[in-house]
């Protein structure tokens, strides 16, 4: 599983936009290309968004776990850019 | 202070005036210049130039309309040539009033919302070279909206264009990640037994999934204008029927053009759109602009 070569985990439960991308943004350039970011969010407006955001910036999602109603787990690999 | 009244200031180019923009306001010898955008932007030279005009031939102040516009409030008639030529040199562009087909609002589109699926602002230049200012037997307002979202409101305009994309799947750039299920709005995605499964009937055209979707799976199938139309506000306001589901790009002003035509030789009075179509029935209205010929459509183009 993905998951468990995640080298970060970052909860965005509690924020909305632009906070959630914004964080999550930051925790990957403080990263290495090709390490693994785990994202926590909820439905709705950031799951729509933040993904679609992290594709712009040339990071992978490489799987999407539902966790349980209204919360989901983002695994995200770090792009090459910057 | 006011320029000094010239003594030919009678002499009004009527033709000029006719073409709206110029509308009287409260207290005697006041109108507003109303100039319009095109999709809603102007540029920097422009805001600069109209803060200009403000401040020389009204009171300092502009007033933003429904409709993307910028208003000069307290012009005087004597100053009309004057501010006229003042416009036409700068390049600003006169807006519409009276029955005319009126600015033409837009959404930033793809260009620069994530939502958008369309180039609104493209439409927006095409939709205004071809139509506005018209006359026609009513007020008539087009609205494009790059997306379902509908931010510009286009069912509340007597023509809606809004941005649509259907996707199409490579299955084998697919890495079922699942992200398409879980984001689809209209719950038309999803994966059964390791395989990605979409249902036409409830996608709504959004293309989230195609912004989304990490391996590119999901691409853009067909790409379109929905068109709205019969819609207005006011004392009895009307939300626009949806006319046609899938216009591609070069076919909308054709069909507005058809749109025009059906409306102008159908209606009553000076009823609005959405009064003829509530009187023909939407299917009835649909069905007289399919009939149209291609030669009343051409020839409902631009004088």
């Amino acid at each position: 599983m993905a998951g468990n070569r995640a080298t970060k985990r970052l909860d965005i439960t509690g924020d909305c936009c632009p906070i959630t991308f914004v964080k999550t943004k930051l925790a990957l350039e403080e990263m290495q290309p090709g390490e693994i970011l785990e994202v926590l969010l909820k439905d709705g407006d950031p799951l729509a968004n933040v993904p679609r955001s992290l594709k712009d910036e040339g990071h992978r999602i490489l799987q999407v776990q539902q966790v349980n109603s209204d919360t989901y787990l983002l695994i995200v690999e770090r792009g090459k850019g910057e | 202070m006011k320029p000094a009244m010239t003594s030919d200031y009678k002499d009004i180019d009527f033709n000029q005036l006719k073409r709206g923009g110029f509308i009287k306001q409260q207290g005697p010898d006041l109108f507003v210049m109303r100039l319009r955008s095109i999709g809603g932007y102007l540029t920097s030279q422009d805001l600069e130039n109209i803060a200009r005009l403000a401040r020389k031939y009204g009171r300092g102040e502009v007033h933003l309309t429904t409709r993307q516009g910028v208003e000069i409030p307290g012009v005087r008639l004597a100053d009309y040539r004057e501010l006229i030529a003042e416009i036409e040199n700068l390049q600003l562009l006169p807006g519409a009033c009276g029955p005319r087909i009126r600015s033409i609002v837009g959404c930033p589109g793809r260009e620069v919302c994530p939502n958008g699926v369309v180039d609104t602002q493209a439409m927006a230049r095409q939709v205004d070279q071809a139509f506005f200012g018209r006359e026609v037997p009513a007020k008539f307002k087009i609205a494009i909206a790059g997306c379902p979202n509908a931010c510009t409101k286009p069912r509340e305009n007597d023509i809606g264009l809004q941005g649509v994309v259907y996707p199409q799947l490579v299955v084998d750039r697919c890495s079922l990640c699942g992200l398409c299920q879980f984001i689809c709005p209209g719950g038309a995605i999803k994966i059964i037994d390791g395989r990605v499964t979409i249902d036409r009937q409830k996608c709504c055209g959004d293309g989230a999934c195609v912004a989304s979707c990490p391996t590119g799976a999901w691409t853009a199938g067909a790409r379109g204008f929905v068109l709205y139309a019969g819609g207005k506000m006011g004392r009895r306001p009307r939300l626009g029927d949806r006319m046609f589901n899938l216009i591609p790009e070069d076919g909308v002003i054709p069909r507005i053009n058809s749109v025009l035509q059906v409306f102008i030789k159908y209606r009553q009075g000076n009823e609005r759109l959405a009064d003829t179509i509530e009187r023909l029935g939407s299917g009835g209205f649909r069905e007289l602009i399919l009939s149209l010929s291609r030669e009343e459509v051409a020839a409902g183009g631009r004088e």
